[in-house]
């Protein structure tokens, strides 16, 4: 065997244990989660060590109460609300900015440019307790839309970052020659940047979308009525009701996964293109 | 069709100053060509007259019409860049039928238009592709296309061959030259390329360090340069520049120049008076160098200088021979049957009836005669 052979070999076995590893890593949490929201709840009590799943006692019914008796119902279509126009707004918002920091010249506009992600230098733990004192005393606190607002400066920084930097690889005599072509400022953004973003629009929607959907913290300080509860509130709230049954705390965790993982499932190929787009020349 | 006229514009950009007071006009028809070395302003003064620049200082007239306020849409003019800039995500029809939809024309005119430029250009076979599946070449056609569809009353080149190999950047400049005298819309063309310049320009606007140096027709250029940098930048192989000095012997004046010395025909003698005594540069084209005895007219009762032959470079046509006269290194261009090697010696005529006198940089550079 050449020593080239050898190293390939070594690399493939390496290869594997460390995929093995990390898939063994998340998947199987996910797994346990998805088996034990549909297994009958006597199952879970009289065999908890049990891995396997029996197909025949498959019940749906967790999922069910979780939904119409627990509020869940609210809960994502709360979820939803705050997340899509957290993404409307973000995607939106990081567009106009993005194109103006990197095409416009204005004053202040490096240091705009350059400070983007300045914010980061606050972790959203610092900023928290400062943020419920502000809003109680304005008695705006729990508002799902002052959540919107916290979401959006969470959000907007990483996406006008991203979308900088991808819009910093556009060629602009394209844009230019739109211009002559007979179209406005805000044309060419609609007219060609835009469509030929789409890639990192694409990754900046996901993110921001999966940071409002996932976010907690901000969440369960923030929000005191249940019927504006987001999914990751009343996930907690489920868990320390008095009755705890495991099986709908995972039924409604797996309902707390599952969107995101569909969503990044279908444009995984585009995030990690979007990503990665801009870094080329960033 | 329009005229374009530029009063003293000026361009800053925070401390640089980019392009200074520049004075041009621009007539109907004309086609001009801006050329200069890289960062001379020629880009910068284009921009403005599109728009895509504000004007720091002066005014920009376009068709009498006073536009530095308006934004380059109402312009009424069409660009080519350098980079085609095609919109990536559209057909070749939609590209050039995009400056039309957006200025409403009907559907139906469109398509004809499109369709009568398409096959103008030779392109009518490319409409339904995207411009990443279309050549160097054929972006450039499509990109021309796009900016004759429009019938613009001004074209503005920028630079547009320069990213094109060098067989098809001649066929494109004749090419370019043709539209432009069956459409005989004004043209204004950016280069750094002083043969392009030549080659298509009814007039040539020399720009350098934001100045305009000499604007003129192509052979006033080459034969009349007003400055050295003039002198240098037309021409190729360029002008032999060296230093040298005019003295008075026996009621001749002479040339005399790092290490050797001849004199002037009498013809010069009266412009150069003023200049007698002084540090200047002389120019002579490296054509008008040849060899003692291989022209008569020239070589008949001219004294001939001893050269040293550097490096010989077979061009075809001619030769260009790099030598040693005196102490100064020249160019010149020779018949293709002069037979030299390096390290020869050789007997040049240098027909000063066509050389140059220049103050030197100091003093500005400007030509004597």
């Amino acid at each position: 065997m050449t020593r080239e052979h050898l190293e390939n070999h070594i690399f493939r076995i390496l290869r594997f244990l460390g995929m093995a590893f990390f898939i063994l890593m998340v998947a199987f949490p996910f797994y346990w989660m998805v088996v034990s929201s549909i297994k009958p709840l006597e199952e879970i009590f009289s065999n908890p060590g049990n891995l396997g799943l029996d197909l025949r006692g498959i019940s749906f019914d967790a999922y069910r109460e979780v939904l119409f008796e627990h509020g869940f119902i609210t809960y994502i279509s709360n979820s939803v609300y705050v997340s899509f126009i957290t993404v409307l707004f973000s995607v939106t918002l990081a567009t106009l900015g993005g194109y103006a920091v990197t095409r416009l010249r204005f004053g202040g506009q490096k240091l705009m440019s350059t400070s983007i992600l300045l914010v980061y230098m606050f972790p959203a733990i610092v900023l928290v307790i400062p943020l419920y004192v502000i809003f109680s005393r304005l008695g705006l606190r729990d508002s799902i839309h002052v959540l919107i607002l916290v979401y959006l400066a969470q959000t907007l920084p990483v996406a006008l970052y991203m979308l900088r930097t991808y819009f910093q690889t556009l060629p602009s005599e394209m844009e230019d020659a739109g211009l002559i072509d007979g179209c406005s400022r805000f044309g060419v953004i609609l007219r060609i940047v835009i469509p030929l973003s789409s890639p990192a629009l694409a990754s900046v929607a996901l993110y921001t979308f999966m940071i409002a959907w996932n976010e907690f913290l901000f969440a369960f300080m923030f929000l005191d009525s249940p019927e504006k509860f987001t999914l990751t509130r009343g996930l907690v709230q489920l868990e320390g009701s008095v009755h705890l049954s495991k099986q709908l705390v995972m039924a409604a965790s797996v309902m707390v996964t599952l969107p995101i993982l569909i969503l990044f499932l279908v444009f995984e190929r585009r995030l990690v293109g979007g990503l990665t787009a801009g870094a080329m020349k960033g | 069709m329009a005229n374009v006229r530029l009063k003293r514009i000026t361009k800053k950009f925070d401390q640089t100053v980019a392009v200074r007071n520049v004075n041009l006009e621009i007539f109907d028809q004309e086609f001009v060509v801006l050329v200069g070395p890289s960062g001379c302003g020629k880009t910068t003064t284009l921009r403005m007259i599109a728009g895509l620049e504000t004007i720091s200082e002066g005014e920009i007239y376009i068709n009498d019409r006073l536009v530095n306020q308006l934004p380059p849409r109402d312009r009424n003019i069409a660009m080519v860049f350098q980079s085609y800039a095609l919109y990536p995500h559209m057909k070749v029809f939609d590209n050039m039928a995009f400056g039309l939809k957006m200025r409403k024309v009907p559907k139906k005119e469109i398509k004809k238009r499109v369709q009568k430029t398409a096959e103008i250009l030779g392109i009518e076979d490319l409409l339904e592709r995207k411009p990443k599946q279309l050549s160097g070449g054929q972006k450039q056609r499509v990109a021309l296309g796009r900016a004759i569809v429009r019938d613009p009353e001004v074209f503005l080149f920028d630079e547009p061959l320069s990213n094109l190999d060098a067989k098809f950047r001649a066929q494109m400049r004749t090419e370019i030259k043709k539209i432009h005298d069956s459409l005989k819309t004004t043209v204004i063309y950016v280069t750094h390329d002083q043969v392009e310049a030549m080659t298509m320009g009814d007039r040539i606007v020399i720009m350098k360090e934001g100045l305009i140096q000499q604007v003129g027709r192509p052979l006033v250029l080459y034969n009349t340069p007003v400055n050295l940098f003039v002198a240098g930048f037309i021409g190729s192989p360029a002008m032999n520049l060296i230093p040298c000095r005019l003295f008075e012997e026996s009621s001749r004046f002479h040339l005399g120049m790092g290490g050797f010395q001849i004199p002037l025909p009498d013809s010069m003698a009266h412009d150069l008076t003023s200049a007698k005594g002084k540090d200047l540069i002389f120019g002579i084209r490296p054509e008008h160098i040849c060899e003692k005895g291989a022209d008569y007219h020239h070589s008949l009762d001219k004294p001939a200088v001893r050269a040293e032959v550097n490096a010989v470079e077979p061009l075809g046509r001619e030769i260009s021979l790099n030598v040693n006269i005196g102490e100064n290194s020249m160019t010149a261009l020779l018949s293709a049957d002069t037979e030299v090697r390096p390290h020869q010696n050789i007997d040049l005529i240098l027909n000063l009836e066509k050389a140059h006198f220049f103050r030197n940089v100091e003093e500005g550079g400007e030509a004597i005669i």
